[in-house]
């Protein structure tokens, strides 16, 4: 299919007849939604493979038909999403799209937490999904028609005011789907209560959508932008990224510090398409197919090592139970091949070399230092701002993943449930191994990969850059630019593997006449260490959280039960929490708002035929003297 | 075309039965008997078959002596007997208190009489078959509106309904030469046949199921 897209003008097949004016189910195979195409493939297949030993955990339980049918829907609706060449077709397929993934996220629906997301993901899907049908009628009223091929280049002709409301627009609308902060909200509720091999899906793929969405709508739809969405999508991605991570860094349930690390990604991402928007309006094509590049690299990327990630900890959920880290503990032991697989997956999310989330980071990093002298006006210090705050973001990363991987892995397990946690079965491994495979494949050799975007960027930009990138027959890559810099991941690799026999050889020589003695760790004179006095993973997180208290406001309650004097407690209880900011600040106000709204308008709804007999009457009345 | 009638005749005629469907309105507006109420929507559609029938003697059209048949058989006959019998059957004589008491109805319908012949008033170059004619159809419907609003017996309410339909029925044969085509009359007929006859069968229910007719006691099906 991707040689089908690389040759000249993109195909068009057309599915059904098209019998409604405007509505064509009509698919395009272009460069663009192929790539995406590729991508749901990839972690299709991966998630395919895993679901066969996943879905054992439901046996006797659940229906695991029904599980299956709608993670196929899910499959097919995403993949319709990525090739409709018509903003109807694109809309059902959209939302058979979030309906599919509503089941799938109620999949559990015995458990009030699954209903609750479900509901919280359906209502903000939909809030979205109002605005990308508003997004499309403004193109609509442009080019007279629903086809993807007439909203080609649009916005030059559009004038400034419908342009900008359908950027705002398309912007909401794929934001909320995206998990843009601040329309995250539904991400960390949704993705731990759906199925593992869902979250998996929906972090890998489906918010990637969204991406897809404002990938299209801004590089092809909208023509040459003006400066401020450039700024807009990049200040946007930033502050996401780096409250994403930070939230991460609070969690102590696995899956739900995996949802906010989506969050921090899609903000990566958007750092690339804010990036190329804003090269775009200065003239750069160059350096805004380098940031698109770079966007494109991210997404892939996120969705292989993301979906590696959730993939690790639903095997890991289902053999400790709990989501909750600070009952696991010692499954590198129990679970080595799950855990192997899991540390790929937190070296990559982390941009460690030299695997693949490294490479898009470096390229990420490449086209913000190289925006400094694009413009010269006070805009450009938004450059080098966004990348020191993506390098906070990758170290803050790094250390969430050291969390993560630390307190659910090593040190000794805190639970029964974890000491007696088996290995994972074979086809949950088999899907994880693919995924780890791609990462490695995508750290190692990016600029082969590289060469598949290069029609990506043709199209959306004019540019072809993967010659200029890769250089070396590929094994080193480039800035682009005379003034870009110069990464090679293998080197890399080559590199600590030739300097590894220094520290050992080090410690070979000073290590000579020492003997080996083997004791138990220092335990403070106490009897035997338990798994109690392990760190926790509150413990480890609490210098970040105190450092950014104004954004955490951590509360803590300490209550003592003492007898004589508060040194010697006979029960402790410690209570902390987080105040999420734009949970209490911004959605709680909104649903008050709306909930006393509806209770007014319910004495509409009196339930009295009279009533609403005069409803009608008066209106007719009303309108007849309307028309007089 | 029949020359025993001259066509101002035929007029004058359609504008007195149209003016005696009104004039029966306004009595079923103030009327509480529900017996009676029957009696005058029976009377009412008397009049309606008799404006068919002089359309339909005076344009020669033979398809509306179809129309009128049905009416004396449905409107005339059938459906004030099967109502007759529900109310019987209920043993229920009287409509309580109205929502408006009479006086102030006769203001309203009056009301809208007006704004029925207000409305009425740009298309009069449209009717050929007396001036009135649209007026009084615009104002049957409106007033029939009225009287569903202002009742609580759902039997009076079924008989609001049906006055409308007299209303859509008058200006269909009074505004179009020959009336409408057949099939659209005979659909419209039967329709409101079977609309009658479930909504019989719902009073009925409403009745066992709250021991009364009151449709505002409806609202406590509301959760």
């Amino acid at each position: 299919m991707l040689a089908a897209g690389t040759g000249g003008a993109p195909q068009t097949v057309q599915l059904l007849p098209a019998l409604i004016p405007y509505v064509r189910f009509t698919i395009r195979l272009d460069p663009l939604g192929l790539f995406f195409t590729l991508l749901v493939s990839l972690v299709g297949l991966a998630l395919s493979v895993y679901s066969l030993g996943y879905a054992r955990g439901f046996y006797g339980r659940k229906n695991i038909g029904v599980l299956g049918a709608f993670f196929n829907a899910v499959l097919l609706a995403t993949t319709l999403v990525f090739l409709a060449d018509n903003a109807f077709f694109f809309l059902i397929a959209w939302e058979i799209m979030a309906l599919t993934a509503y089941c799938l996220v109620s999949y559990e629906h015995e458990k009030e937490e699954a209903r609750n997301a479900g509901v919280l993901y359906f209502v903000m899907s939909h809030i979205g999904t109002g605005c990308i049908m508003l997004g499309f009628l403004l193109l609509f009223q442009a080019s007279g028609d629903y086809g993807f091929d007439g909203f080609h280049a649009l916005g030059d002709r559009m004038a400034a005011g419908p342009r900008n409301a359908a950027f705002l627009l398309f912007l909401a609308g794929f934001g909320v789907k995206a998990g843009i902060i601040p329309l995250h909200i539904w991400l960390p509720v949704a993705h731990p209560a759906a199925p593992s091999n869902v979250s998996a899906l929906m972090s890998g793929v489906l918010i990637k959508t969204g991406i897809y969405g404002l990938t299209r709508v801004l590089f092809d739809f909208m023509g040459t932008p003006p400066n401020w969405w450039g700024v807009t999508v990049l200040t946007l991605g930033t502050i996401s990224a780096v409250l994403g991570v930070l939230y991460a860094l609070m969690e102590h349930d696995l899956k739900r510090l995996l949802a906010y690390h989506s969050i921090e990604n899609i903000g990566i991402i958007l750092m690339g398409l804010g990036a190329a928007l804003m090269f775009l309006h200065s003239g750069h094509p160059v350096l805004a197919s380098l940031a698109l590049i770079a966007g494109m690299y991210h997404t892939i990327n996120h969705a292989v090592f993301k979906a590696l990630l959730f993939l690790g900890a639903g095997a890991v959920v289902q053999a400790t139970h709990t989501r909750n880290m600070e009952e696991m503990g010692g499954l590198v032991k129990r679970m080595p091949k799950t855990a192997f697989f899991f540390l790929v997956g937190a070296v990559a999310i982390s941009a460690l070399p030299p695997l693949n989330g490294f490479v898009s980071e470096w390229l990420t990093y490449q086209s913000l230092l190289q925006g400094f002298g694009t413009t010269s006006s006070l805009i450009r210090l938004m450059f080098p701002l966004s990348g020191a705050m993506l390098a906070l973001t990758g170290a803050l990363a790094a250390a969430c993943f050291v969390k993560a991987f630390g307190i659910t892995f090593l040190a000794q397990p805190r639970s029964a449930h974890a000491e007696h946690a088996e290995e994972a079965a074979g086809p949950m491994l088999a899907g994880q191994a693919v995924l780890a495979a791609a990462c490695v494949f995508l750290g190692l050799f990016p600029t082969t990969f590289l060469r598949l975007l290069d029609p990506v960027t043709q199209q959306l930009t004019g540019q072809q850059l993967s010659a200029q990138l890769g250089l070396a027959n590929g094994l080193v890559l480039a800035g682009a630019t005379a003034t870009g810099g110069t990464v090679s991941t293998p080197g890399l690799l080559l590199m600590a593997v030739c300097l590894l026999p220094v520290p050992l050889g080090l410690w070979l020589v000073l290590a000579r006449g020492t003997t080996v003695r083997r004791a138990p760790t220092w335990d403070c004179g106490l009897q035997g260490l338990t798994p109690r006095m392990e760190y926790t993973a509150t413990g480890f997180s609490k210098p970040i959280r105190m450092i950014f208290k104004a954004l955490f406001r951590p509360r803590r309650e300490v209550q003592r039960d003492y007898d004589f004097s508060p040194y010697f407690a006979k029960n402790l209880r410690f209570d902390s929490h987080v105040e999420e900011v734009f949970q209490t600040r911004i959605y709680r106000p909104l649903t008050w708002l709306v909930w006393r709204v509806a209770r007014k308008m319910r004495a509409l709804q009196a339930g009295s035929l009279q009533a609403y007999l005069i409803y009608i009457f008066v209106t007719l009345i009303l309108l007849l003297l309307f028309a007089l | 075309m029949n020359p025993a009638i001259s066509p101002d005749i035929a007029a004058q005629l359609i504008a007195l039965f149209a003016v005696l469907m009104l004039v029966v309105q306004l009595l079923l507006v103030v009327q509480r008997m529900l017996l009676t109420s029957i009696r005058l929507f029976a009377i009412q559609s008397v009049f309606l078959a008799g404006i068919a029938a002089v359309v339909a003697y005076f344009h020669g059209a033979f398809h509306v002596y179809v129309v009128v048949a049905l009416t004396l058989v449905g409107k005339v006959v059938f459906l004030p007997w099967l109502l007759d019998r529900q109310v019987r059957r209920m043993n229920i004589i009287q409509e309580i208190e109205p929502l408006v008491n009479f006086p102030t109805s006769m203001l309203i319908c009056g009301g809208l009489t007006l704004l029925g012949y207000l409305v009425a008033r740009p298309f009069t170059s449209l009717e050929r078959l007396g001036n009135n004619t649209l007026a009084v159809a615009i104002t049957l419907v409106l007033t029939g509106f009225f009287l569903m609003i202002n009742r609580r017996k759902a039997i009076t309410q079924v008989l609001a309904l049906l006055t409308v339909e007299n209303g859509v029925m008058l200006a269909a044969v009074a505004l179009t030469t020959y009336g409408m085509p057949l099939v659209v009359e005979l659909g419209i007929f039967f329709d409101v046949l079977v609309a009658v006859m479930i909504l019989g069968i719902l009073v009925y229910r409403i009745r066992e199921t709250f021991a009364s007719m009151d449709v505002s006691k409806l609202s406590q099906l509301k959760g």
